[in-house]
């Protein structure tokens, strides 16, 4: 469950180096985010259109990751073309459905949709340790980075227990429901997460005692910037350059 | 022999809810030994190694360690960086995000240069035969994996002796017959294995107590 | 309740980022070496929590829990919500980049405001007082959080107002459960681990 299945491919987009990635997308998030107009959206489009090509993932799964980001979405759109005053469409009962809340609405879908199929191509196609390692050398906190480590490194862990318990409490006739029972099973299972998690740390503190930790963490490996990621760069800023143009001026 | 690199003198100790774990227990081992002590579920094995390298304190008795008492952290700071734990569940041990990187932690604790720790990388690497595991994420190992690779970050440490905690529980045979060859092979090795595997103990000691009751017999 | 991508607009994402900056730096501020394998591993255990599912009606839905995270946390809520929220968009594509800053806003700032009005009374001698302080800070969690929502799209825009209308009545259920849970697993780690409780 816990690696991105993108992050194993061999394409151009996935020996990226990682710094590179989490720059582009940052930037490229926020500037489309508070963007309106469909000319500098569609120049928008282009970047994870041509992202998918390089990435040589399957559409189906990128697809189908893309659905539950559209949940929000969605129910955006059962409100929104309704709320906008303006030329009206069709009418539903007592609503009014307006030429500029449908454009609207569209203009969020688009957005989101651009935002997050970027991301998901250049961060999912990175494992995450890579990424972590990133944000270290594009100075995030240290303490931050290292909560991040940790907390990911044992997220199987914890899982594998709560998968243990559950089955065990499944075992026993466990049906959860609407009642007190379920409630009350829920949270004892929970508390017992929480339990061994808060051992397990205090045995993994032991851990790094025993082996002479003495509040640094000191890091063996470290990127290796190749030129290809030098080229990557200075296409990204070009491109980005355009996006500024078309915003700005 | 001279003195004993680990002494313990009536120690006792009691968890609440559990009951006198550990009473009035003696115990020495000296350089070059290898001792085993067998004990079954809960009594008490994994709390003696946990005395030994002060993560736990007991309600009585007196540890010496490389001679000297140890009663505060601090005494048993320096002691950590000589004796390796191997722990029950490698999870605990194995926290850095790659092989490689966990096994180099130790020697970079000790303010050994990138060069020398590269070195002792290898050389651990090859010594266990995991030299095919050195770039993947910890946590995508296999249970016998990760506690060869947990040997390795312990052995990293050059320590002077090594306790070993149930080190073969639910391993399989050819997992299990490397950890022998391995301690068997290596003549300069100290350490104390508890476990409640006899056939294994009997391979890899050469002397053996039975824990029981709280005390050590032999 | 997590608000997409490319839907807020420019002061609120804004604001939220730097809410969730000073906290986040508060939270790591008071936090000892010693304490980060425990934060981390905390942190681990809500994350796993959070794919819990309880039957809601008809429907189901996932543990939130910072009301707790608050309790156990205070402070640090912050970054282990962060952290979190980072690795559901990296993961399942839960949210993005631009908006983390204002969905660990919403969920976090709550589980501040939780560990400042209950952590003093989970610790208290009786069962019962730790219960109910539990209900209400997991109560009081995910309602604070719903309003904050709600808020943040009202403050994007007006249009927005029956979505906000929409995610408070969502939450309502959800409160109630949240608040039984959360009770019991304050009432449980009082029994058997009170010193988690202590901080």
């Amino acid at each position: 469950m816990i690696d991105s299945p993108f992050s194993q491919g061999k394409s151009i987009l996935h020996s990226l180096d990682p710094r590179v990635k989490i720059l582009v997308v940052s930037l490229y998030s926020f500037l489309t985010a508070v963007e309106k107009r469909p000319v500098v959206l569609l120049y928008a489009s282009f970047l994870p259109v041509i992202l998918f090509f390089l990435s040589r993932l399957r559409i189906r799964e990128v697809v189908k990751r893309m659905l539950p980001v559209n949940g929000f979405v969605l129910l955006l759109w059962l409100f929104l073309p309704f709320s906008f005053p303006g030329e009206k469409i069709f009418t539903l009962g007592p609503l009014v459905a307006t030429r500029e809340g449908i454009l609207y609405c569209l203009i969020l879908t688009w957005k989101s949709n651009l935002i997050f199929l970027t991301t998901l191509l250049l961060l999912s196609t990175s494992p995450i340790f890579h990424l972590v390692h990133a944000l270290h050398h594009l100075r995030l906190p240290s303490r931050l980075v290292q909560l991040f480590y940790f907390t990911y490194r044992y997220i199987p862990v914890v899982h594998r227990e709560y998968t243990r318990l559950s089955q065990a409490a499944k075992i026993r006739g466990f049906q959860p429901g609407n009642n007190l029972h379920t409630y009350r099973s829920t949270g004892y299972l929970v508390g017992m997460l929480i339990l061994r998690a808060y051992e397990r740390s205090q045995r993994i503190y032991q851990a790094m005692l025993a082996r002479g930790f003495q509040g640094t963490f000191w890091t063996l490996h470290h990127f290796q910037w190749r030129k290809a990621d030098s080229l990557a760069g200075v296409i990204f800023f070009l491109y980005f350059l355009g996006l500024c143009y078309l915003k700005w001026l | 022999m001279n003195i004993p690199v680990i002494e313990l003198a009536g120690i006792s100790i009691a968890f609440p809810g559990r009951g006198k774990v550990l009473s009035d227990l003696d115990f020495s081992l000296y350089a070059g030994e290898k001792v085993g002590i067998k004990g079954t579920n809960g009594s008490g094995k994994t709390t003696l190694l946990h005395v030994m390298m002060g993560l736990i304190k007991p309600d009585a008795g007196v540890i010496k360690i490389f001679g000297r008492e140890r009663k505060e952290e601090k005494d048993f700071r320096e002691v950590r960086r000589h004796i390796g734990l191997l722990f029950q569940d490698s999870d605990d041990q194995l926290f850095s995000p790659t092989v490689e990187e966990d096994i180099a932690f130790g020697p970079l604790n000790l303010r050994k240069s990138r060069e020398e720790v590269r070195r002792i990388v290898e050389e651990m690497c090859t010594l266990l035969g995991i030299e095919n595991l050195r770039d993947r994420f910890s946590h995508t190992l296999s249970h016998g994996e990760k506690r060869l690779v947990a040997l390795a970050t312990i052995l990293a440490m050059e320590p002077r002796v090594l306790l070993l905690d149930e080190p073969t529980t639910a391993l399989d045979e050819k997992t299990t017959r490397r950890i022998e060859e391995l301690l068997v092979s290596q003549k300069q090795l100290t350490y104390c294995i508890v476990s409640h595997d006899m056939n294994f103990l009997g391979k890899v000691s050469e002397k053996l107590y039975i824990l029981e009751k709280g005390r050590l017999e032999g | 309740m997590h608000i997409s991508e490319g839907i807020l607009s420019a002061p609120v994402l804004l604001s939220g980022a730097g809410v969730t900056i000073i906290g986040t730096a508060l939270g790591l501020r008071g936090m000892k070496e010693e304490k980060i394998p425990r934060t981390a591993l905390l942190s681990s255990a809500f994350f796993v929590a959070s794919l819990v599912h309880v039957p809601v009606g008809p429907s189901s839905a996932h543990l939130i829990l910072n009301g707790l995270v608050g309790i156990l946390l205070g402070w640090a809520a912050f970054p282990a919500i962060l952290l979190g929220l980072t690795l559901q968009a990296a993961l399942f594509q839960f949210g993005g980049l631009t908006t983390l800053g204002v969905n660990t806003m919403n969920m976090a700032l709550p589980a501040v405001i939780c560990y400042f009005l209950f952590h003093l009374l989970v610790k208290k001698k009786s069962t019962a007082l730790t219960g109910i302080a539990g209900f209400l800070a997991g109560f009081l969690g995910v309602l604070l959080s719903g309003l904050m929502v709600a808020l943040s799209l009202v403050f994007t825009g007006e249009y927005f107002r029956q979505v906000a209308k929409l995610v408070i009545i969502v939450h309502l259920p959800i409160m109630f459960i949240e608040g039984v849970i959360t009770g019991f697993i304050v009432v449980f780690l009082r029994k058997v681990k009170p010193e988690i409780l202590e901080g």
